[in-house]
């Protein structure tokens, strides 16, 4: 673990905030996570990279957890303070061969669409389609990065009170078992998910999963 | 169906047993401590509230030999065997398949773990086991896949249950494809303690400071981190599971106030962090539980709970805490992508030693780029750390490469392993090539243990066990006595072996 200016730290929702940082200089790949702490908590936890692999900052998308320990701390971080960064690790990347030619379905909850950003700025030919739940209209965060067509959002708690549940928004949709799907967020978001998957056809080798919590 | 889930005794040539339970290495002890496999055991207890009949089959807990352990599973009739794989006891598995269906045809052999799992090919080939389960959430596929049997004939042909490689002929086999990862597992049953005979493992564990002590169903499957390049929990097609806090303090609420237990250990690879261990440890406050004389313990890893938590979580009578700290040199860390830095280390010891916790450090030594200088680092560390009283207990171990993690792979592509024989990766020696002659890292193994003899440490600990609410002498004698029966056990497995390094490995030394 080394220590890393913060760039700058903006909120893009009431709740979440997007930190920049100084770049590690390691080889990174989109996908891959960091332990992220400050020297006064002596603590840390995991959050995976919101930017481009090759950028030379890099970006967290984090959510302020009531109560939590971490979040609250990164969240007061101005630029010019210090974080602790350790890391590249994990293999929720994507197969390089597949990149050019296969299709790929990203599906996440709430900030677990940050290695999926970094995957859609990372290549940006990429044939996605990035289904996304959240909570609050405002927790679209960035999604002026996103092809409009292939971004597919849900909201559960909107403020006409008619929300409704990514699952149920996949529920509907047509499901292509040659695409590769990738899940990232809470448990219960990907364990429902794999079950509308399964029953779609997706095979099990098609699958892969980032639990945050 | 009749399923049998089996741990036949293994013994070696030194008349040691081995311990085989999950995410536990292999090793060989003449007086084994006796781990509940906590996995299997919820898939025994999901099995029978299904409507199968169970044999729970421990021979090492149940003190068989294994001409006793055989003769009592072919009595019973078993339709499905279910055994657990890794590394130094392959082989061993191997051999006991081929015997088994001599002895029962008709009976369809299961392998689950972390060796088969990344292997089912190998395994398939070179055995006559039937089924590799490649899924550490195997009580939720054992259970699919005999309700299956017992309802399907064809299953072998036709199952899609995920996460199987079957065979479907002497030598053919299909797999069902990737298991999923993520189950919940607050719909797998908590452990029925009684089918899985809980005594058995109530004493004989030198890790529980008061017994009776159990295992608790685990909390966390595989793990929140799951990066650390020699862990098994670390792989592209794992990620964790959590179990809900009310449900984990509900089993502990039953194993205090109808079992009796006075100590609970939850071996997930990282409890609860943040949020969850502070509801959790606020939620044994709340049920009174903390004051039934029972302590609690966990695995954690530096960097995880803080002060506030750690404080919380010694007024709810935490005790053993069992912390990885694979070695003192940044170098080290970073390959082995333990991310944890000494002054955190400190800062987390000082603070669990501060409200009485016990940390238990596990260490490593020989790993095959470790220089003399990262090495006594290393020893010179844990020294500091165990004079200050900053830890209470240690055991060390040697990396061995095991069950195709990402450092087994490493040693494979390398081309640095000393040996293809899988009875080697026992953890009795180095067999990986390094950068010191072995006798070093034995000798460091020595010398970290000898710490535990040294007057300065005794004076700590027994200030430090004068201090525990239980001023009970028989129990602190008891412990002590475990406790020095089991250095003297690590240090004879760990250092049998010195002297004794072979010319090829002195060739590759000195190359
Ligand atoms: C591999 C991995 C990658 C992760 N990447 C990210 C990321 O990119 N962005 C991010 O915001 N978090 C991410 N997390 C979660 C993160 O590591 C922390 O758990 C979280 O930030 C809470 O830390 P804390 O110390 O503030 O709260 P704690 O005191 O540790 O409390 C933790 C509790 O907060 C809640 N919680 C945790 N994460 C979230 C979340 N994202 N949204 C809503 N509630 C949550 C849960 O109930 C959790 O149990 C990741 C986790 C893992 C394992
Ligand atoms: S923290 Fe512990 S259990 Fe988790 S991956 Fe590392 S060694 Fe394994």
């Amino acid at each position: 673990m080394d220590s890393f200016k913060v760039i700058e730290n903006i909120r893009l929702s009431e709740s979440t905030f997007r930190l920049r940082t100084e770049r590690p200089n390691v080889p990174i790949k989109a996908g891959q996570c960091f332990s992220v702490g400050t020297k006064e908590l002596g603590i840390n936890r995991e959050y995976s990279m919101y930017s481009a692999a090759d950028d030379d900052f890099i970006d967290f998308l984090i959510r302020e957890v009531e109560d939590g320990i971490v979040t609250p701390a990164l969240g007061r971080c101005k630029p010019g303070d210090l974080v602790e960064i350790g890391g590249p690790y994990g293999e929720f990347c994507l197969p390089i061969q597949a990149i050019a030619e296969d299709s790929f379905v990203f599906i996440a909850s709430g900030t677990g669409v940050a290695p999926f950003h970094s995957f859609i700025k990372s290549f940006p030919w990429l044939d996605y389609k990035l289904y996304h739940g959240i909570r609050h209209e405002d927790e679209k965060y960035e999604s002026d990065d996103y092809e409009p067509s292939r971004y597919i959002t849900a909201v559960s708690q909107p403020a006409n009170g008619n929300g409704e549940r990514i699952t149920s928004v996949l529920s509907r949709e047509q499901m292509n078992p040659e695409s590769h799907y990738y899940l990232c967020g809470n448990r219960q978001m990907i364990t429902d998910t794999v079950q509308i998957l399964r029953e779609r056809g997706v095979p099990g080798g098609r699958i892969l999963m980032e639990t945050f919590f | 169906m009749k399923v049998a889930i089996s741990y036949p005794p293994i013994v070696n040539d030194q008349g040691q047993k081995a311990m085989v339970s999950q995410n536990r290495n292999v090793q060989f002890f003449q007086k084994p401590t006796y781990l509940l496999p906590v996995i299997h055991a919820q898939a025994a207890t999901a099995l029978d509230q299904a409507g199968h009949d169970v044999y729970w089959d421990d021979g090492n807990a149940q003190l068989k030999d294994y001409d006793k352990w055989l003769s009592d599973l072919v009595a019973w009739q078993p339709d499905v065997v279910v055994f657990e794989s890794t590394t130094p006891v392959m082989k061993f598995y191997w051999k006991t398949s081929r015997q088994l269906k001599e002895l029962l045809p008709s009976t369809t052999i299961v392998i689950t773990g972390y060796h088969s799992m990344r292997r089912p090919e190998e395994t398939l080939d070179e055995s006559d086991i039937d089924v590799v389960l490649r899924s550490n959430n195997l009580d939720f596929v054992l259970l699919r896949l005999v309700n299956e049997m017992a309802t399907n004939p064809f299953w072998r042909m036709t199952s899609d249950i995920e996460g199987l490689t079957i065979r479907t002929s002497e030598t053919e086999s299909r797999s069902t494809g990737n298991f999923i990862q993520v189950e919940p597992l607050d719909k797998t049953p908590l452990i029925d303690r009684d089918l899985v005979r809980w005594k058995d493992y109530a004493y004989e564990n030198g890790n529980f400071l008061n017994t009776p002590g159990t295992y608790a169903s685990s909390v966390v499957r595989d793990c929140m981190f799951g990066k650390c390049t020699f862990c098994r929990y670390n792989g592209p097609d794992l990620t964790f599971s959590m179990m809900s806090v009310e449900r984990s303090l509900d089993e502990y609420q039953d194993l205090i106030e109808n079992h009796g237990v006075k100590e609970i250990f939850d071996d997930s690879g990282v409890w609860y962090r943040g949020r969850e261990a502070r509801q959790f440890a606020q939620g044994i406050i709340d049920r009174g539980l903390h004051k039934k004389g029972c302590y609690f313990g966990i695995n954690t890893r530096f960097e995880y709970l803080d002060e506030e938590t750690i404080k919380l979580m010694a007024k709810a009578n935490f005790r053993f805490v069992l912390l990885g700290f694979e070695a003192a040199d940044d170098e080290t860390l970073m390959r082995l992508n333990k991310g944890y830095q000494m002054e955190h280390v400190e800062s987390c010891l000082t603070w669990m030693t501060k409200y009485g916790l016990h940390p238990h450090l596990t260490i490593m030594v020989g790993y095959y780029w470790q220089t003399r200088e990262q090495l006594d680092l290393t020893v010179k560390t844990v020294k500091s750390l165990m004079y200050r009283g900053l830890a209470r207990t240690l055991q060390v171990t040697i990396c061995t490469p095991l069950d195709f993690t990402p450092y087994h792979q490493e040693c494979i592509d390398q081309g640095i392993l000393l040996t293809d024989d899988y009875d080697d990766h026992d953890m009795s020696k180095l067999i990986v090539t390094a950068p010191l002659p072995h006798d070093e890292y034995y000798k460091a193994i020595r010398e970290i243990y000898s710490i535990t003899f040294n007057p300065r440490f005794i004076a700590r600990q027994i200030m430090f066990l004068g201090k525990m609410r239980k001023r009970d002498w028989q129990f602190l004698f008891t412990y002590s006595i475990r406790a020095i029966r089991r250095v003297r056990q690590h240090i004879f497995n760990l250092t049998r072996n010195e002297g004794k390094q072979t010319e090829a490995e002195r060739v590759s030394v000195s190359a």
